[in-house]
């Protein structure tokens, strides 16, 4: 298969309607005709499918946009009972007018033509279409069943961050309070686990103390193995305005690859993956080896203290490990970073000690506001949860925290891994306020869930990845997944897929496009997709953005709430779910509101989400709150200026965390580093975005970028095909050289949108073993010519 | 005695002007607290919230590109790299795939607009030359074939030529939003021929044309 053929220019745009396009083409060209469409106005020649003009009520509604963790407010215009277009909504702070590429066509991924809008059963190994009702009723049966067989824990629930916080209440709710089973995960856990235990490790409570509004202060952005031009474009663009209306800002770009975000960079510094350990060593070790420790601030607010080392990467079944603090003191911090000086770490990170240097008199200048930025690329890291500890021991040693324009931001991937995964707890040792092993935080669930505390379980139960081994091994018998295509994302993906196969697994899916997930499904659910219902998400900065139903969904589909909610009642839960299809998501948002009610945590009433693009909490005395953990912005901080109140010795934590090597390192047979992730176009595995024509137009389908020196040694041009082998699998796709991105030597990069290329057959199902979020990015492989 | 009646009567239309004045910027407010109701997050606001923008790029535009031709493309090339009205255009040209340490190079033709000769056309200008992420949302396509059928449909184009008099000045049929720039696409190498106008210099492009509202009115009724 070759790479796709470029259009030439003067070929149109996506061709909707051939015949007439290509019959008014060539008139057009004809200057009768255009005089012809000057004398009669009105006359157009765009080549869509047109609206009959006489339908009425052009209107224009507010939402969060359905893609990525920023939550831009999208204004979509609705016609006759359809989204026909969409503009950036001038009232939300966050992105102020302007979308990407993917949120200007969002509206189009609603209409492509297999959308699900019947209930789907397998009967003899086929899937046949059934009313919904019957589909309900063999869920809860089977799940009764199940549970009469094997015991609570052999159900599970498997959710998302593009679930809206009713819905991951709604699952919570069910299984933890009313099944009482801590079997529920979301696919968060795949993209923001670490960042959640490198809140709590160092500060005690989750989600960034800063707010997007750090962009317009700031004096030097540092974006650590984070590509924010594509992933995150519409705050990338927010920052080069910035720059360009400051004209000394500094955009310093630290990555193991060149990207688009390199290009527009003031300053690209490269690593070899996992090093970013050591360099952030490093840069501590400068900062005090010159003085430019914020001394007043260190000695009031921080304290320091050693975890445990050689913690190991989660690769063998039923893996366990407990991180154990003990308390240090600065100058043993100070002695064990003299292992990390910024010649030393030259040779392990090959960045030059003048490059460390010099961020490190970046973070050191007490004149520069400095905000880091980061995503995937420390989050999907085998010690995902030290890197996230280390880059803020950057800002806690300089005092650059909670303060405008000073920032440490870990941005989300998801349209509501913060507001739905973080924020409700639909992980496995989460409840929506506290965890499940704490008495108090069992004693309000229940209170709030009108169910005995005894319904839930102390245990946490499967993380993720352990999730999917119980259901390989048969420990897990019906699993229930919303909103989301594991068979696209696991790593090590051909176990998980044959183990989801086997016999006696019952597998439901609820989603809106047949995907490889929905393939391997006993019960398929259609889905109501994003404004064809009413939710809620929360963003990256602790946004919570409330939409109402705009559309109706197609056919039978249903909201994964309302799904939800349909089985509880039948399996007996009705007290639990008194509501209405009417009232519910107020019902759930006032419940749920219960859990945060504290001025650390407060959330908007639902009035005031309806009216607003976007509040973000905690929102106390009808004020939101911008900068936590500061008395000058945050209502539960004490005293006169930073206050860390999530931690029992009110301070934020400084972790000495060591440089330890990945889970697998290219060697003598497997020579290359793999590397995923994704491209502006595409969002997660595609199956929305592929779908909207201008995207899928763009990058129709997935490739691997080669360095073109490897290349040239392996003897392939752009386009040939490289067949990729790791110990787990191998797949055959064609390279793309001097590409969108340019790997390093002896590094390859695939994005993992392409169903056609399942990448995650050659990934490694390692993690954090604080975080247990796995690590897309290293792995090892070797290449060869197909 | 004459004169009293004089100073009453002075008062009296006095108090009845102020009055009047008073009405009358009632019923306008009303008017105005109406539109502004209809028009939340729609075209007026834009209008006149970023006056100061239109101007601006009015004067920053080059002469030379005022003189610009977009030879024989018309609105049906127009809309064929959209979606739907308002929709960010494709990219209609190569674009530099071949990875170089350069910034994004769209802004040296598409900021001041002008005669390419690689590509043999004139650049149209971008009406909103601050952004610098182009290819945020402006792609190249790849290929013409879409990965599932599809059930888009669009509104249609705003119709042209909306005077309500024989010879008089049509209104802004589209929304102003990141389109502030009248002269990007009305003259020069942007403007396809059905939307040309000749008589850009004249600068103040909203003192004739105004917002045509892209929502039906409520209708004001006196009380």
């Amino acid at each position: 298969m070759a790479m796709p053929t470029i259009i030439e220019p003067g070929t149109k745009g996506i061709k909707m309607n051939l015949t007439r396009r290509d019959f008014i083409k060539a008139a057009a060209a004809q200057s009768a005709l255009m005089t012809a469409a000057v004398l009669f106005p009105g006359i157009t020649f765009g080549d869509w499918q047109r609206m009959d003009d006489s339908a009425t009520g052009f209107q224009w509604k507010k939402t969060p946009c359905r893609f990525c963790g920023t939550g831009c407010g999208l204004l979509v215009g609705v016609q006759g009972g359809r989204a026909v277009a969409v503009k950036g909504d001038p009232a939300c702070s966050v992105n102020k007018g302007l979308c990407c590429v993917k949120g200007y066509h969002s509206i189009q991924a609603l209409y492509g033509k297999d959308r699900i809008k019947t209930a789907q059963v397998r009967k003899d190994g086929k899937m046949v279409d059934v009313p919904i009702s019957e589909a309900l009723d063999l869920i809860a049966d089977k799940m009764k069943e199940t549970i009469g067989k094997h015991g609570k824990d052999s159900v599970a629930m498997y959710g998302s961050g593009q679930w809206t916080i009713p819905d991951g209440y709604a699952a919570s709710k069910l299984f933890k309070g009313c099944i009482g089973t801590n079997n529920v995960e979301a696919n968060a856990r795949l993209c923001m686990a670490s960042a959640v235990t490198g809140f709590m490790t160092s500060f005690g409570l989750d989600e960034p103390m800063g707010c997007y509004e750090d962009m317009d202060y700031a004096d030097v952005f540092v974006t650590w193995g984070n590509n924010m031009a594509e992933m995150h474009p519409v705050l990338f663009s927010r920052m080069l305005a910035n720059r360009k209306r400051k004209k000394d800002v500094q955009i310093i770009d630290f990555a193991t690859r060149t990207t688009r975000t390199s290009q527009a960079a003031d300053k690209s510094i490269l690593f070899k993956p996992q090093t970013d350990l050591a360099v952030a060593n490093a840069i501590c070790y400068e900062i005090i080896r010159n003085g430019w420790v914020n001394e007043n601030f260190v000695k009031k607010h921080v304290s320091f203290h050693r975890g445990k080392t050689n913690i190991g990467y989660g690769t063998e079944d039923h893996f366990k490990f407990k991180d154990k603090a003990q308390n240090i003191s600065f100058e043993q911090w100070t002695e064990f970073l003299k292992d990390y000086t910024p010649e030393k770490v030259e040779k392990i990170s090959g960045v030059p000690a003048k490059d460390i240097k010099y961020l490190a008199s970046l973070y050191g200048d007490p004149d520069k506001k400095v905000t880091s930025f980061w995503c995937m690329g420390m989050n999907q890291h085998t010690r995902g949860t030290w890197i996230n500890n280390l880059v803020y021991n950057i800002h806690l040693l300089t005092g650059k925290i909670s303060t405008p324009g000073n920032s440490p931001f870990s941005l989300t991937g998801q349209p509501s891994a913060c507001g739905t995964v973080r924020e409700v707890g639909t992980l496995t040792h989460k409840l929506p306020h506290g965890v499940v092993m704490k008495e108090k935080a069992r004693k309000m669930a229940a209170e709030i869930w009108n169910v005995p505390v005894s319904n839930i379980d102390p245990k946490p139960t499967y993380h993720t990845v352990e999730m999917f081994r119980a259901l390989d091994r048969g420990d897990i018998k019906f699993m229930w997944i919303q909103v989301t295509n594991p068979m696209v994302t696991m790593p090590n993906l051909i176990r998980y897929r044959e183990g989801s196969l086997k016999k006696d697994r019952f597998v439901v899916v609820s989603d809106v496009y047949p995907t490889p997930t929905t393939d391997i499904a006993d019960v398929i659910l259609p889905a109501a997709m994003w404004i064809e219902q009413e939710g809620m998400y929360g963003n990256s900065e602790r946004r919570t953005q409330h939409f109402e139903q705009i559309l109706n969904p197609p056919g039978e589909a249903m909201s994964d709430t309302w799904q939800l909610i349909e089985v509880a009642k039948r399996l007996g839960f009705e007290k639990q779910f008194p509501w209405t299809e009417e009232n519910h998501i107020e019902m759930i948002w006032n419940e749920y509101s219960r859990f945060h009610d504290s001025p650390k945590h407060r959330m908007a009433p639902y009035n005031v989400l309806k009216k607003r693009s976007g509040v973000q909490w905690p929102f106390v005395n009808g004020k939101e709150t911008k900068w936590r953990f500061h008395a000058k912005y945050d209502p539960a901080a004490k005293g006169e200026d930073f206050h860390f109140y999530g931690k029992p010795d009110n301070r934020a934590w400084i972790w000495q965390r060591p440089y330890e090597p990945p889970a697998e390192s290219p060697d003598q047979e497997y020579n290359f580093w793999l590397n995923t992730g994704r491209v502006i176009e595409h969002w997660h595995t595609g199956s929305m975005t592929r779908r909207v024509p201008v995207l899928n137009g763009a990058v129709p389908s997935a490739y691997v970028e080669i360095n073109p020196d490897d290349a040239a040694n392996l003897g392939v041009v752009n386009g040939e095909m490289v067949k990729i082998i790791s110990r787990r699998g191998s797949i055959t796709m064609p390279a793309s050289i001097n590409g969108r991105g340019m790997p390093t030597k002896g590094q390859v990069f695939v994005p993992f949108f392409d169903e056609g290329y399942l990448i995650n057959e050659v990934t490694l199902d390692a993690f954090c073993p604080i975080s247990k979020q796995p690590d897309y990015k290293k792995c090892a492989v070797r290449l060869e010519k197909a | 005695m004459k004169t009293k009646a004089k100073k009453i009567g002075k008062s009296v239309s006095r108090t009845a002007t102020v009055c009047l004045l008073i009405v009358g910027f009632c019923v306008l407010a009303v008017q105005t607290l109406n539109v502004r109701q209809v028009y939340a997050g729609d075209a007026t606001p834009s209008f006149d919230d970023s006056g100061d923008k239109i101007f601006r790029s009015y004067e920053e535009i080059p002469p030379n590109y005022m003189i610009g031709d977009s030879g024989n493309r018309t609105l049906a090339t127009y809309y064929d790299r959209r979606q739907y009205p308002g929709s960010p255009p494709v990219i209609p040209h190569p674009v530099e795939t071949t990875f170089s340490k350069n910034k994004t190079e769209c802004l040296a033709c598409h900021a001041k607009g002008g005669w390419n000769a690689e590509l043999a056309a004139s650049a149209p200008l971008t009406p909103h030359p601050e952004k610098e992420a182009c290819r945020q949302c402006h792609v190249r396509l790849n290929t013409d074939k879409n990965f599932v059928e599809h059930d888009w449909v669009s509104i249609s184009p705003p119709r042209l030529g909306q005077a309500q008099l024989p010879g008089g000045p049509p209104p802004i049929p589209h929304n102003l939003q990141m389109r502030e720039n009248c002269i990007a696409c009305h003259t020069g190498p942007g403007a396809v021929v059905e939307i040309r106008v000749e008589h850009s210099s004249r600068g103040n492009c909203r003192q004739c044309h105004v917002p045509l509202p892209m929502t039906p009115l409520v209708r004001f009724e006196r009380k």
